[in-house]
C-alpha cells in the first residue's frame, strides 16, 4: 500500500465569511502499481486533495500516510516533508511555466540537488531524466528551455520531477493546452514512465476518453467528497449519475447508450473506442451473416507518422545499449545506489560472472 | 470583405542572418458575418496569422486588409483594432480591473467615449455573454470559463465586427469551454460578428461555417468541415486528429462497413449505425 489517506477534511478561509470545505472526509488508498485517474468538476476539491499527498497543505482533519511517512494535523512529531517529496513527485497544471533555469540541465538538476545528492549522482540523474522523457540529452542540456516547443518545455518540466526519481507520479492535467500530436506524446510518455521510473501514477484530467487509456481505477471527486471509486471497466455503470453532476463520460459509453436507447442491444463493458468497434462489428456480422474481422479494427487516430521516440528505441536505432550514452563521452564511475533498474541488473549480471570466474579458478 | 490576406509572409528574425517564416505567401478572404474555425499544430502559423489580422504585427510582406483598411496604413491602424477584437489564451492574463464593469468599461473608456454609452455598452456586453449579474464582483474568484466570456465582453464593448478567439478554450474545463463556444456562436448569428476561432480541439470546428488548417505557414486545406475530415490521411499526416466520431466511422468502414461519407457528428454515427445493425 503506498498512500493511505483517512478522514481528510480541509476547508479553505476556514472562521471567515469566504469559508469553503473543499475536502469532506476523505478515505482512500492508493496501491503499488495503480494507475489511478481523478476526475471531477473544477472546484470539486481534486487538486486540494493532490496537495495533500506531496505534502503541500497540511491536513486540518484526519491523517495520510505515504510509505512510513505520516501527515496529520498534529504539531509533532514533524513529518519529513524532504523525504516524502523525494518519493511523491508532482508535476503540476501547465509546469512549463515554473521553468527558470537559464538551461535545460540546470532546470532539470535544481531537484536532485536539493535532495542533497552528490554532484555526480546529480549529473547521473539529469541525463537519465531528459533522456527519459524523449529529448537528446546533449543536443538540449545546454539550451535555454525557453527557446524550446511547447511539448517540449512541458516534457523538460517532467524531466526535472523524474530526477528526483520518485515513487509516486502525480500528474496535473498533463496535457492541457497542447495540440493532438503534444498530447499524444505526453500520454506516451506517461505510459512509459509507468514502466521506467514510478510505477504508481496518479493523473488528474477533464478528458475522460484520455483517461480510459491508462488508467485501470477511476476516482470521482463530486462536492468535495469521493462520490466513486472502481475499476475503469466498472465506472461508466454509473455514466447517468456522471452526467447529472456535469462530468463527461467516454464517447464510446455516449454512442453505446445512444445505440440501446434506439433499440441496438449491445455488451455491458464498452468503455474505449477499440470495445465499441468490436461489438459493433460481432452485431454486424451477426445481422449479415459476414465475417468481417474485429479483432484487426484499429481505432488508430493516434497514429501519427511522426512518432515520438522512447531513450531505449533511439539507441536502439543508433546501435547502441542504454547505458552506452550517445558521444560517447567519458564514463562516469557512478556509485549511485538508486540506478534505474536496467543497469542495476547489469550490473550484478556482470558481478555475478566474476564471480564465476573467481571461483572457476579456484577449482 | 470582412479579412483580405494577399501573399502575407511574415518572417521571424531567429538572429542576425537566421529567419524564420512563420506565415508563407498566403492568400485568403474571409467574408462577413462567417464563423470560421482555424486550426494546425503548434507551431503552423496560427498565432502569427491572429497577430497579423488587427496589426500587432505587420506583414514583411503582402498586405493584410480589414474592411478595406490596410495594417500598414499607420492612419487606419486604430480603426483596424477597434475592428478586429482579439482574445487570448490564459484567462488571468487579460484582466486588468477589480470589479467586473470597471473590466469591461476599459476599452471604451480609452476611446474617449461618453459616460452614458459606456454604461450602456457594458450592460449589453455583459448582457450578450451572460455574465450581467456578475457586474459588481471581482473576476478574481470566477471559473476560467466566466474569465474569458468577460475577456469577450471586454472586446465587444469596442464593438468589434470582427472577434479573433487564439485559442481562448484551450485552457478551460469542457464546461467553461462550451460556454465560451456558446456565446462566440450566438455573437455570430444574432450580431453579424465574424469569428476567427483558432483551436485545437476539432470537435469544436464542427459547427463553423468554414475550417481553415494550417500547416508550415500555408493554408492546407480550407472548406466545409465536413469535407476538410474527409481528408483525415492527410491530415494526420500533418500531426492533425479528425474528430473521435469520423475516425470511429472511418475505422468501421476500413473493417468493411459501408458508412459512407460525413459522419462528423455523434448523431450522425448512431444514425447511420442504427440503419446497419
Amino acid at each position: 500500500m503506498s498512500i493511505i489517506v483517512k478522514n481528510l477534511s480541509f476547508t479553505y478561509s476556514a472562521k471567515t465569511p469566504y469559508e469553503k470545505k473543499a475536502l469532506d472526509n476523505i478515505n482512500l488508498e492508493i496501491n503499488d502499481g495503480d494507475f489511478l485517474g481523478i476526475i471531477g468538476h473544477t472546484g470539486s476539491g481534486k487538486s486540494t486533495f493532490i496537495q495533500h499527498i506531496n505534502g503541500l497543505i497540511k491536513p486540518q482533519e484526519g491523517e495520510i500516510e505515504i510509505f512510513d511517512i505520516k501527515l496529520s494535523s498534529a504539531r509533532r512529531p514533524k513529518a519529513d516533508l524532504r523525504a516524502l517529496r523525494s518519493q511523491v513527485g508532482m508535476v503540476f497544471q501547465y509546469p512549463e511555466y515554473q521553468l527558470f533555469a537559464d538551461t535545460v540541465e540546470k532546470d532539470v538538476a535544481f531537484g536532485p540537488k536539493n535532495l542533497g545528492l552528490s554532484s555526480e549522482e546529480v549529473a547521473d540523474r539529469v541525463r537519465h531524466a531528459i533522456e527519459m522523457v524523449g529529448l537528446d540529452y546533449e543536443m538540449v542540456k545546454d539550451r535555454a528551455p525557453f527557446e524550446l516547443s511547447g511539448g517540449q518545455k512541458r516534457r523538460v518540466a517532467i524531466a526535472g520531477i523524474i530526477a528526483m526519481q520518485p515513487k509516486v507520479l502525480i500528474l496535473d492535467e498533463p496535457t492541457a493546452g497542447l495540440d493532438p500530436f503534444g498530447k499524444e506524446q505526453i500520454l506516451n510518455l506517461i505510459k512509459y514512465l509507468k514502466t521506467h521510473c514510478s510505477p504508481t501514477i496518479v493523473v488528474i484530467s477533464h478528458d475522460i476518453d484520455e483517461i480510459t487509456r491508462f488508467a485501470n481505477r477511476i476516482v470521482v471527486f463530486n462536492d468535495s467528497k469521493i462520490v466513486y471509486d472502481e475499476p475503469m471497466q466498472q465506472l461508466f455503470k454509473h455514466s447517468r449519475q456522471l452526467q447529472d453532476m456535469g462530468l463527461d463520460i467516454p464517447r464510446a459509453v455516449k454512442i453505446a447508450n445512444s445505440l440501446r436507447y434506439r433499440g441496438i442491444e449491445l455488451s455491458e463493458d464498452i468503455v474505449t473506442a477499440e470495445d465499441l468497434l468490436r461489438e459493433i462489428i460481432d452485431k454486424y456480422n451477426q445481422k449479415h451473416g459476414t465475417e468481417l474481422d474485429k479483432d484487426g479494427c484499429v481505432f488508430d487516430m493516434y497514429d501519427f507518422s511522426q512518432k515520438w521516440l522512447t531513450s531505449e528505441e533511439r539507441a536502439a536505432l543508433e546501435g547502441r545499449t542504454l547505458e552506452q550514452k550517445p558521444q560517447a563521452k567519458k564514463q562516469r564511475s557512478s556509485k549511485s545506489k538508486t540506478l534505474r533498474e536496467k543497469t542495476v541488473k547489469t550490473k550484478t549480471v556482470k558481478k555475478v560472472n566474476t564471480k564465476e570466474k573467481f571461483e572457476g579458478s579456484e577449482k | 470583405m470582412a479579412v483580405l490576406l494577399d501573399n502575407v509572409t511574415y518572417s521571424y528574425n531567429i538572429n542576425d542572418t537566421h529567419r524564420v517564416d512563420a506565415v508563407k505567401n498566403l492568400s485568403l478572404h474571409i467574408e462577413e458575418g462567417t464563423f470560421v474555425a482555424l486550426v494546425g499544430h503548434n507551431g503552423s502559423g496560427k498565432s502569427t496569422l491572429a497577430k497579423l489580422l488587427n496589426g500587432l504585427l505587420l506583414p514583411t510582406a503582402g498586405t493584410v486588409k480589414i474592411f478595406g483598411n490596410s495594417t500598414l496604413d499607420g492612419e487606419k491602424i486604430f480603426d483596424i483594432r477597434k475592428d478586429v477584437g482579439m482574445v487570448f489564451q490564459n484567462p488571468d492574463n487579460q484582466m486588468i480591473a477589480s470589479i467586473v464593469e470597471d473590466d469591461i468599461a476599459f476599452g471604451p473608456e480609452n476611446l474617449g467615449i461618453e459616460r452614458k454609452e459606456i454604461i450602456r455598452r457594458v450592460e449589453w456586453a455583459l448582457d450578450k455573454v451572460g455574465m450581467l449579474e456578475y457586474r459588481k464582483r471581482t473576476p478574481f474568484k470566477m471559473s476560467g470559463g466566466q474569465k474569458q466570456r468577460l475577456a469577450i465582453a471586454g472586446v465587444l464593448a469596442i464593438m468589434p465586427k470582427i472577434l479573433v478567439l487564439d485559442e481562448s478554450t484551450a485552457m478551460l474545463d469542457p464546461q467553461g469551454r462550451s460556454e465560451v463556444l456558446k456565446v462566440a456562436h450566438e455573437l455570430n448569428k444574432q450580431e453579424r460578428i465574424t469569428v476567427i476561432h483558432i483551436t485545437h480541439f476539432m470537435e469544436e470546428a464542427l459547427d463553423a461555417d468554414r475550417l481553415i488548417v494550417l500547416n508550415d505557414g500555408k493554408i492546407a486545406f480550407d472548406g466545409a468541415p465536413k469535407e476538410v475530415f474527409a481528408h483525415y490521411e492527410e491530415l494526420k499526416k500533418i500531426k492533425l486528429a479528425v474528430p473521435w466520431e469520423t475516425q470511429l466511422a472511418i475505422s468501421l468502414q476500413k473493417a468493411g462497413m459501408d458508412l459512407g461519407e460525413g459522419i462528423v457528428k455523434e448523431e450522425d454515427l448512431v444514425d447511420k449505425l442504427c440503419q446497419l445493425l
